[in-house]
């Protein structure tokens, strides 16, 4: 009895708790902490998509993946290619009440450019990778400008890459007078109040946010008006306990697994979107291996797998099939890249028998992380090619493990997961390159590189396309990668909430408001 | 006592020691560093040498352990790779959360299944005895991830009586911390019940056997005075030494059940850590552990002497 009386008095106590949603304030659950609150210093994902909600930069992505300016008004390059003249938009506060100014721009430029701030991307300014600012400067309050020591037409896109942080602005009251880091005070349409370490992280409504123009969200531009009093990010490691936090109520708003997405939309208070995004998931093939060095037999690897099956499976039916390392998303995603691989067991015996394949063990490397799709990918690519009489295993790795497998190219096959990159230049850079200088690049043939060097210089779509087109193809006869398709991002979220849209694995939390 | 617990503590020191020096080392044995994690699939050579240089990572295992031994002398747990944060109050600050989840969910299993065990060996073989160790053998089989999530979709979904997410600390606020609390300390509660029942009918059936048993009922002494005076005392002693090593090994984390309840305890402090390979928080968790453990076991050893006059700490 005096246990039935604990568990009502107990009841009694959690009513304000577990009670409904406060109208003002949309409680999101984030898989892992976020590692700082300093962009694009220590930083992963989940931090990037909380500090977005805070800071800004002068240029964003918009929703089809271009760059369009954000704090800028507009952005002006030079005939040579070499300057950018990047004009603010007026009226624009910081979180602590300040004006934003070209000032506030130049020193946070020469924060970022200042190897002790140990920014992510510097080495892509500084002149590392070959591109380099040359210089910074202010020459009046609404005018920022930047001088490259060579044009180049990615250089937009660095501004804008999330893990770079956007190059966000900041206030100089954003670090301690020693000049180490305090808290971001950016501009962005969320403040930061509160960050519970391993608990949660608490923003609240800039109420002198300006927005860029625009009538809707458009990515990292448009309309970003904070249409709630305060955002709560809850960590929840656990995605069953997260799945369970959505359907009590508890939590508004989460990013789930695509097992999960039938059961959830079937829930009367809960609804799901579901779009692709740039990540990009399948299989690298090294072409170093004595085994896998012979094209013929990687193609009838290629020839055996039945990607729409795959797909299916592994994404509960709601993926499609992508070959192409270009985002479904992207204008350069023309009717070449449509064309993939395809599946076809007769050829795939032929060219078997052309390799000389005898039967020789094939091992794929895949990890259990519950965030990627290694593990299913590996277990049905292994059943398919077994099918196809070609012997291949399942090695499972921890995540860390196989990552340094993939850093130091000792593996045949790995079960591998690409971060999204927008621009085709940057998509295709992330897996060719030279073996020699980074044994982590699975596409090594100098004439295929010398087109993605090109791609990288040529800012004209028209003529980028043939380009890309060519490319695709040759990675459809070298076969060093096998893309099977992209992302899904699945979010789900509280049918109070208003104004949803999934977005390149970003929960974007402006623009949503709460219904009563 | 106190020579006893000086000398006991002194013979820690080895043992602290070696458990410093295996993690350290074998941490580094396993394949990937955190520089490579934190680059992830953007490591260029350049970026990966300068971050590891950043990090101390290019330094030989030797001279970094020296680092580590020479600032652990000086109570420097390090710093740790992923948050940037001092170790030590960053460990001080998720034992706390750990321990008084365990420490409530340990006494409440104490005061239950101590006299829970007693009990079903002395009506040995009876229907109390049969439920009591069948409810004690199901408690320990269930494993305690899903315990927690029959507890959240019982209490948290169905009846909504509980919060599903989040995390109150007891000092913050007294009644919201309970609230947060009561589902993990159930689940724990009942998983180490079922572990100390056992124990403790086990200890005492061994006891009710011996001949000063028989001697004291052959006095004429009631079952009650049996029991209280001259079984449960003697019997008591193994089931102590099972409550030390339960505390120890819980106090060390209890990273499934603060995983499944989004508590932010040792536990998960550790786990996480592996998993981004945070050398110094890896190392300073483990080494914490070990101390933890060798301290409650040395506080259970102490307190015998309360329980069994016979002992004696010299």
């Amino acid at each position: 009895m005096r246990i039935v009386y604990s568990l009502v008095a107990l009841a009694a106590l959690s009513l304000p708790v577990a009670g409904p949603v406060f109208a003002q304030t949309i409680t999101a659950s984030i898989p892992a902490d976020i590692r700082s609150t300093n962009p694009g210093v220590n930083r992963e994902d989940t931090t990037d998509a909380v500090v977005m909600h805070v800071i800004e930069g002068l240029v964003g992505y918009a929703e089809d993946t271009t760059v369009g300016p954000l704090l800028a008004e507009k952005y002006e390059i030079s005939g040579d290619g070499l300057t950018y003249t990047f004009t603010l938009r007026q009226g624009i506060k910081f979180h602590n009440g300040a004006d934003l100014t070209s000032a506030d721009v130049l020193w946070s430029w020469n924060r970022y450019l200042d190897p002790k701030t140990e920014w992510r991307c510097l080495s892509d300014v500084d002149g590392t990778n070959g591109l380099k600012i040359e210089s910074v400067a202010a020459p009046d309050p609404q005018t920022f400008v930047m001088k490259l020591n060579r044009p180049s037409v990615l250089f937009l896109d660095t501004l804008a890459r999330t893990d770079c942080a956007m190059a966000g602005i900041l206030h100089k009251d954003s670090v301690n007078a020693d000049g180490s880091w305090n808290k971001p005070i950016g501009t962005g349409p969320f403040k930061l109040d509160e960050w519970k370490r391993g608990q949660s992280i608490r923003l609240s409504a800039f109420e002198d946010y300006k927005s860029p123009p625009g009538d809707r969200r458009d990515g990292y531009l448009g309309s970003k008006r904070p249409l709630v009093k305060q955002l709560n990010f809850i960590i929840v490691p656990d995605s069953a306990t997260a799945k369970t936090g959505l359907l009590g109520g508890n939590i508004d708003i989460a990013q789930i697994q695509e097992s999960d997405v039938a059961e959830l939309q079937a829930s009367p208070n809960l609804d799901v979107k579901v779009l692709q995004n740039a990540v990009r998931h399948g299989l690298i093939i090294q072409t170093r291996d004595p085994l896998l060095k012979n094209a013929k037999l990687r193609q009838a690897i290629a020839a055996a797998i039945d990607y729409k099956e795959l797909v299916a499976t592994v994404t509960s039916g709601l993926g499609t099939v992508n070959n192409s390392p270009i985002y479904p998303g992207s204008r350069y995603f023309s009717a070449a890249e449509k064309e993939g691989f395809t599946y076809d067991s007769q050829k795939a015996s032929g060219l078997l028998k052309e390799a000389g394949y005898n039967g020789e063990p094939i091992t794929i490397i895949a990890n259990k992380r519950t965030t990627v799709p290694s593990y299913p990918v590996a277990v049905i690519a292994q059943a398919m090619l077994q099918a196809a009489g070609i012997n291949a295993q399942i090695e499972v790795m921890e995540w860390p493990a196989q990552l340094d497998r993939y850093n130091s190219g000792k593996y045949q096959i790995e079960s591998m997961s690409y971060s999204a990159r927008f621009d085709p230049a940057l998509a295709f850079e992330q897996i060719a390159g030279s073996k020699e200088k980074q044994p982590r690049k699975v596409w090594d043939v100098p004439q295929d590189q010398v087109l993605i060097d090109k791609l990288a210089v040529i800012g004209d779509p028209v003529e980028r396309q043939p380009i890309i087109d060519q490319l695709h193809k040759r990675m459809l006869e070298e076969v060093p990668v096998i893309f099977t398709h992209n992302e899904n991002d699945c979010v789900a979220f509280s049918r109070k909430l208003q104004g949803v849209t999934p977005w390149q694995s970003k929960l974007r939390l402006w623009e949503i408001s709460v219904q009563n | 006592m106190l020579r006893f617990a000086l000398t006991r503590i002194l013979m820690s020191i080895p043992t602290l020691l070696i458990v410093a020096l295996s993690v350290f080392f074998l941490i580094r044995l396993i394949p990937g560093d955190p520089a490579s994690l934190m680059l992830g699939d953007l490591a260029d050579p350049a970026s990966l040498a300068d971050l590891k240089h950043r990090l101390g990572l290019d330094q030989s295992i030797v001279v970094q352990c020296a680092i580590w031994f020479g600032n652990l002398l000086h109570g420097d747990l390090g710093q740790s790779i992923t948050t940037q944060e001092p170790v030590l109050p960053l460990i001080l600050s998720r034992f706390w959360v750990s321990a008084q989840l365990v420490l409530v969910a340990v006494f409440i299993a104490c005061l239950i299944a101590v006299p829970a065990g007693v009990v079903a060996a002395w009506r040995q073989n009876s229907t109390v005895d049969v439920v009591l160790v069948g409810t004690a053998t199901l408690l320990l089989s269930i494993p305690t991830f899903w315990l927690g999530l029959l507890f959240l979709l019982f209490f948290g979904l169905k009846l909504q009586w509980l919060p599903i997410v989040g995390y109150v600390s007891l000092r913050d606020s007294f009644n919201e911390g309970i609230i947060y609390l009561f589902m993990p300390v159930l689940t724990l509660f009942l998983h180490e019940m079922g572990v100390i029942l056992r124990m403790a009918r086990a200890s005492t059936l061994e006891v009710l056997r011996l001949d000063y048993i028989t001697h004291a009922r052959a006095k004429g002494l009631s079952e009650g005075q049996v029991l209280r005076r001259h079984a449960f005392k003697n019997a008591f002693g193994p089931t102590w030494t099972l409550i030390g090593v339960v505390l120890g090994n819980l106090l060390g984390g209890v990273a499934v059940v603060e995983t499944v309840f989004t508590i932010p305890g040792l536990g998960r402090l550790l786990v996480d850590s592996l998993f981004s390979r945070d050398y110094p928080v890896i190392q300073g968790c483990l080494l914490f552990v070990a101390f933890t453990y060798v301290m409650v076991n040395l506080l259970v050893d102490l307190c015998y002497p309360i329980f069994d006059p016979r002992v004696t700490a010299e």
